[in-house]
């Protein structure tokens, strides 16, 4: 049997004072930001700099570069060069590889297009659920990157540099808000598929902020945090009362070093804990859900089912305050070795986007639904993101190649322009059409920031020296892309 | 003393950050007391280091090194006495801790104590450095420093098999008290000056280091990445200056422009790193040897399936190779397609990077897409065939795959010049952008260092860059080398530096609070031939360090950071320290030292994780011994950090790590109480305490003490323990009442010491709450 944790902190006579270290009132009242920064809570809630449009991100990392000429950007001239070598006017400025590289001009048999809402938005016959969404989509088909391999320009999408070190997006978001919970982490990392994505936590790790800004990995399962459970052979009363004893210990040690919010800190962190070996659980558990909802995230088809579930403990989180989710996808479960692909198709572009879209489509059009339904969808931005596209002509035949110099993403939700599109790619889909318009990782870095309620030139950590911010020394808000 | 918060810590930071924002020098807010500083012109970290007097101070008789003096002084200007000397036990702990990273044993810290010899404590801390762990604990701080990792980093993460060597190279320098300046031009240039010695070579993996991805496809870009690596971890690590700001713009603090940065950076363009170099012949260590054996045996047992798998491969080899080549972007390709007589030195140092990145797997590769791929416009039958049967081998293959060896190598890790003593030039790149070159610049240092003309002498096969930049670094024309070690180890022992920012003693970087001091550890520590052990001795014996941590009001008020030290700063354990003291404490760390890195269990959702190339990321050790080898020893992953004492504020190993933070999380306490190894550790620990005790409570609680805190529990505490013990039974006895009796009981305990498993499972959860307390994690 558990104590009740508001009697318990009231009997051990820590009140207030021992709760409001971590930055809360027990029953769950807030104190004020100004005098939790006063205690020794580095996730405290933090005000933005100015007035939010969100308050939560759910960041939805396609893994392994979507071709989005396949999926958003119809190019009718290019179904009309297929086949052809690519005119070399629109070569003109990049540097490509050869082989499997420039080819003829690519488009699969299989694409059909559409134009769906009001905003007459194109879609494939990919997509068909999330089409059904296009007017809570803001779509920005002039996405620029760098880098020609998967694991630089990730590190670029999530950190802003091509080499590893820096903090991610999210645990820049950490810092500079806080969190917005008790008592799960404020940064959670969310993965289908049977292992961690490959290049792992340096893509939401704190780089040279504190540690506890970075992200956490919820893994598959019940138990979705590393080390959540006590052993099997120490039974909840036994837990309870050594962590009583723990507290006794380190309140006899702290009555000698009664100013020291550190140790108090720590004290805490135990209690901290305790509940979230109860919360972190049920913040996944889906055994709760509604059939509907289910079906709604894909979770009767198994090839959406894992990713499926994911977006709907995405969705659970959010409502239970975490900040920012950070969700890489992955493969349907149950496959062999051999066919677990992420979006990187060089070749047989139609059989893995077949299956890539499938596990996205419904899941992600279940979220933006459900997020809507439940009015969470104007307080939390959807960013629909990738570390680059794929280009316009074939690879071995039926494949392609990496596309960093224009591909399209989107944003929903938390104050994005909602049936929108911003620039364009030329009229082959490789290259951005206008470059002024160009938005690279870290325009759309200072955009969500600044949907977040934060400047990016004015979020810093003074780091060697450096006054180091999000956005390195680059970055531009697009403002075309707020409502 | 009033403890800052760390949110404190954090929003001081922001503030510095915006006035930085402004292109203004930060002003450090502890004014040099008068007495200290009569009108002398102001402190430089550039200037040259001259010996200070010892200022006179009026308690003389609480100056036992001059350390104390220099402290004292500034006290005394702010009216502040230094704090009593603490315990002659928390001493032994303290120094023990930061020394060697472990804890004292109870008979070690007894022996101290009651060690009457006017020389107890010198004995003490001369028996502490002589220790190789001292090597092994500094070596972790360096390691730090070196972005140190058992793999490359990036998506593929590949294995260095050979970084070990590294690793043991730094650790036995330390304990050989190695000059520190021969430990830096051995690391930057160990193969130019003594080419004969491996040691030297070896050393040159501090350069080595860097992240890396092998799959790039843009080998032009790597060549600049792995030069700007290098050049800005030399910079901050060794020099104190963030140098790497100066690659996109003129410094905006300090007084280096980009033009100055390239020319750093121009002294390592004709460098290549051969991670296969052999081992010398003779130079086997047991290691190496048992690597040897093992490799042989598996390519014995394997020989057949991969000889008939590189038949087929020769096939398709050099179709397969052109293909490899092909995908390197264009600046690439021009020199990986050069007739090698047409090599300039830029594409010699492509052509070794492509070679070194190449394998059967390009080839394997190559044959699979044009096997399974039926419209790849080199598909052919015989192709399809060919890979049927390649696969067929490689299932075989994988069935030896536990006789694989795991660890070591027969290689070493070397920089080298190729041969060559010709450099390709170097520009300066506008904005760092590397495409973008501007004007051709020659090896020089800023000349806010003194802008030595550095001469160059080019070797037979070495451009000799590196040596004439390491003898500069290490020269007295250069006073930053010292000043910036010094004052790391002083960071090392009071938390915080002489200078607080220990990677930036430049204008953006905290002004030092004692400048005096910091000169007068730096002239010592060249006068004493760049021995770490004299320099890290003077402090330990110092009465600076001998202070009790007890918080003061006064110190509080007068010196709320507390920058002069009136009050010995308490510090949460490192990452590292915490689980090697507690499989000390539970008499279960196997102390061995070096050797290829080791790999214990971890939690079994993060078993499978595989790298790029599909091998397993974690290949759990087969002797069980080594799973309890210290911290240093267990594989770095980049990807894949070592789960149990990731929270702990582990360093980044991708950049140099230069301060170990201490964060306050939840996630922590789950891991030290709720871990499988947390509880074994308990079990064991109380196995031992009972061994060592007795069944008499008071005695077993007593001893616990002894082992984890190195003192006695007080009243409070006995109490408290006493009272939980004899409820816990009950507890427990209600959880084994339920049928499914299982308890976790002491471990090892001796024959004849026959237990309650009821009493033993409430007395391991003592354990458990005790090693989980505070007094635990803290040194005081």
């Amino acid at each position: 049997m558990s104590i009740n944790r508001r009697d318990f902190l009231l009997r051990a006579g820590f009140g207030i004072g021992g709760a409001a270290v971590g930055g809360f009132l027990p029953g769950g009242g807030f104190i004020g930001a100004a005098s939790a920064a006063e205690l020794a809570n580095p996730l405290a809630p933090k005000d933005p700099q100015f007035p939010a449009k969100a308050k939560q991100v759910i960041w939805l990392h396609q893994n392994g570069a979507p071709s989005t000429l396949d999926l958003f950007d119809y190019k009718p001239e290019l179904v009309k060069l297929a086949g052809q070598e690519i005119p070399a006017s629109f070569l003109k400025g990049i540097k490509t590889s050869t082989q499997g590289g420039v080819g003829k001009l690519f488009v699969s048999k299989k694409r059909t297009w559409k134009q769906h809402g009001e905003s007459g938005a194109w879609f494939s016959e990919l997509l068909p659920n999330l089409a059904q969404h296009a007017d809570k989509l803001t779509f920005i088909k002039s996405s620029v990157t760098v880098g020609a391999t998967h694991d630089i320009s990730i590190l670029k999408l999530n950190t802003g540099d091509v080499n590893p070190g820096r903090p991610s997006l999210g645990a820049w978001v950490n810092y500079a808000l806080g969190s917005l919970n008790q008592d799960l982490p404020s940064y959670v990392v969310l993965y289908n598929g049977d292992r961690e994505p490959t290049a792992g936590s340096v893509n939401w790790a704190s780089g040279f902020l504190p540690a506890v800004y970075q992200g956490t990995a919820f893994r598959p399962g019940d138990s979705p945090i590393l080390y959540l459970d006590r052993p099997e052979l120490r039974s909840a009363a036994e837990q309870r009362s050594t962590l009583d004893l723990l507290k006794k210990l380190n309140g006899i040690s702290a009555d000698r070093r009664p100013t020291d919010s550190e140790l108090r800190a720590r004290l805490e962190s135990y209690e901290l804990a305790d509940r979230m070996q109860r919360t972190a659980p049920e913040a996944v558990d889906l055994s709760g859900e509604s059939e509907a909802t289910k079906k709604l995230y894909g979770l009767d088809d198994p090839t959406s089912e894992s990713y499926g579930k994911v977006l709907l403990r995405a969705r659970r989180l959010v409502e239970r305050g975490v900040r920012f989710i950070h969700v890489v996808s992955g493969w349907p479960d149950g496959l062999a070795e051999t066919e677990r692909r992420s979006w990187d198709a060089h070749s047989d572009l139609d059989g893995n986007h077949g299956v890539q879209a499938r596990m996205v489509d419904k899941p992600i059009a279940g979220l933006l639904a459900d997020l809507k339904a439940r009015g969470l969808l104007d307080t939390t931005l959807v960013v629909w993101t990738s570390e680059f596209g794929r280009t316009s002509w074939g690879e071995s035949g039926t494949g392609r190649d990496h596309n960093p110099w224009g591909y399209t993403q989107w944003l929903a939700g938390g104050g994005a322009k909602a049936g929108f599109t911003y620039g364009s790619t030329d009229d082959v889909g490789l290259q951005v059409a206008n470059k002024d318009e160009a938005v690279d990782t870290y325009d759309l870095h200072a955009t969500i920031l600044q949907l977040l309620g934060l400047d990016h030139l004015k979020t810093t950590f003074l780091n060697n020296g450096r006054s180091e911010r999000p956005t390195v020394v680059f970055g531009k808000v697009v403002k075309d892309l707020i409502a | 003393m009033r403890k800052i918060t760390y949110l404190a810590v954090l929003s001081a930071f922001t503030a510095l950050a915006a006035v930085a924002a402004d292109e203004k020098p930060v002003a450090a807010d502890v004014k040099a007391p008068a007495a200290a500083a009569p009108a002398t012109p102001a402190w430089s970290p550039y200037q040259a280091i001259k010996r200070p007097n010892v200022p006179s101070v009026k308690q003389k008789n609480w100056v036992r090194t001059p350390v104390d003096a220099f402290i004292l002084a500034q006290l005394e200007a702010k009216g502040l006495k230094p704090s009593p000397e603490t315990d002659r036990a928390t001493y032994i702990r303290r120094a023990t801790l930061d020394t060697w990273g472990l804890l004292p044993t109870p008979e070690e810290v007894k022996a101290f104590v009651n060690d009457k010899s006017p020389d107890a404590y010198e004995k003490l801390v001369d028996r502490l450095l002589a220790s190789p762990h001292f090597g092994e604990r500094q070596a972790r701080r360096w390691l730090d420093l070196a972005r140190y990792s058992d793999t490359s980093g990036f998506q593929n993460d590949q294995v260095r098999p050979n970084n070990w060597r590294y690793r043991d190279y730094v650790i036995n320098s330390f304990t050989a008290d190695k000059p520190f300046d021969r430990f830096i031009r051995e690391q930057i240039a160990g193969d130019e000056l003594w080419p004969d010695s491996q040691e030297a070579k070896i050393a040159t993996g501090f350069l080595a280091g860097y992240p890396d991805n092998a799959n790039s496809r843009d080998l032009v870009q790597r060549k600049y990445q792995i030069e700007h690596d290098i050049t800005d971890t030399i910079g901050e690590t060794i020099l104190g200056t963030t140098i790497g700001c100066a690659r996109c713009h003129n410094h905006k603090f300090d007084k280096i422009s980009s033009k100055e940065y390239f020319q750093l950076l121009s002294f390592f363009a004709n460098t290549s790193f051969d991670q296969r170099a052999s081992l010398a012949k003779g130079s086997e260590s047991d290691w190496d040897k048992t690597f040897a054996a093992q490799q042989a045996k598996y390519r014995e047992a394997t020989r057949e399936i991969r000889d008939k798998q590189k038949a087929i491969l020769d096939k398709y080899r050099e179709a397969g190779e052109k293909y490899h080549k092909e995908r390197y972007l264009t600046d690439s390709r021009e020199a990986i397609f050069k007739a090698e007589k047409d090599w300039t030195a830029q594409d010699r140092w492509v052509n070794f990077r492509l070679k070194a990145v190449s394998s059967d797997r390009d080839i394997e590769g190559y044959l699979r897409l044009t096997s399974e791929n039926k419209d790849h416009q080199e598909h052919s039958p015989d192709k399809v065939e060919a890979w049927k049967e390649y696969q067929k081998l490689q299932a075989q293959l994988k069935k030896f795959d536990n006789q694989r060896p795991i660890g070591g190598s027969t290689w070493i890790t070397t920089a080298t010049e190729l041969g060559h003593a010709d450099s390709p030039p170097t520009f300066v790149r506008f904005s760092g952008i590397h495409e973008r070159p501007l004007d051709e610049v020659q090896p020089g240092v800023p000349a806010l260092w003194g802008g030595d003309k550095i001469e160059i002498k080019p070797l037979a096969t070495s451009s000799g860059r590196r040596t004439a930049y390491a003898n500069w670094i290490v020269s007295p024309n250069n006073p930053l080398t010292a000043r910036v070690y010094a004052n790391r180890v002083w960071g090392q022992l009071f938390d915080k530096g002489i200078v607080v920012t220990l990677q930036d003693f430049g204008r953006a970087g905290g002004k030092p609070t004692h400048p005096e001091l910091l000169d007068y550890l730096a002239a010592d520590f060249i006068q004493n031939g760049w021995s770490v052990k004299k320099l890290q001795r003077e402090v330990l014996l110092s009465n600076t360090y001998r202070q009790s941590s007890q918080p003061r009001e006064d110190v509080a008020k007068a010196d709320p950071q507390n920058k002069l030290l009136a009050v010995f700063p308490r510090k949460r354990l490192e990452a590292e320290e915490i689980r090697d003291s507690l499989l000390y404490a539970s008499g279960q760390l196997n102390d061995k030292i070096g050797g290829p890195a080791v790999f214990p269990p971890i939690a079994s959702v993060l078993n499978g994780q595989a790298d790029f190339e599909g091998n397993p990321a974690w290949s759990v050790s087969k002797d069980k011994a080594d799973w309890n080898r210290r911290s240093i020893y267990i594989f770095s992953r980049r990807s894949l950090p070592y789960p149990l004492t990731q929270t702990f504020d582990p360093p980044n190993t991708s950049i140099p790590h230069h301060k170990r933070d201490v964060t306050t999380t939840p996630l922590q306490a789950l891991t030290l109480f709720n871990s499988d190894l947390a509880l074994d550790w308990s079990q064991a620990l109380a196995g031992r305490v009972i061994n060592e005790a007795g069944k008499d409570p008071a005695a077993e609680v007593s001893r616990l003490y002894q082992i984890l805190f190195s003192r006695e529990p007080n009243k409070a505490e006995k109490a408290a323990l006493s009272d939980f013990l004899s409820k816990q039974e009950a507890v427990v006895r209600q959880k084994a009442a339920d049928g499914k009796f299982a308890v976790a009981v002491p471990t090892g305990v001796k024959n004849g010491k026959a237990l309650d498993p009821i009493r033993g499972a409430a007395f391991v959860d003592l354990v458990l709450a005790v090693a989980n307390s505070n007094d635990f994690a803290y040194r005081f």
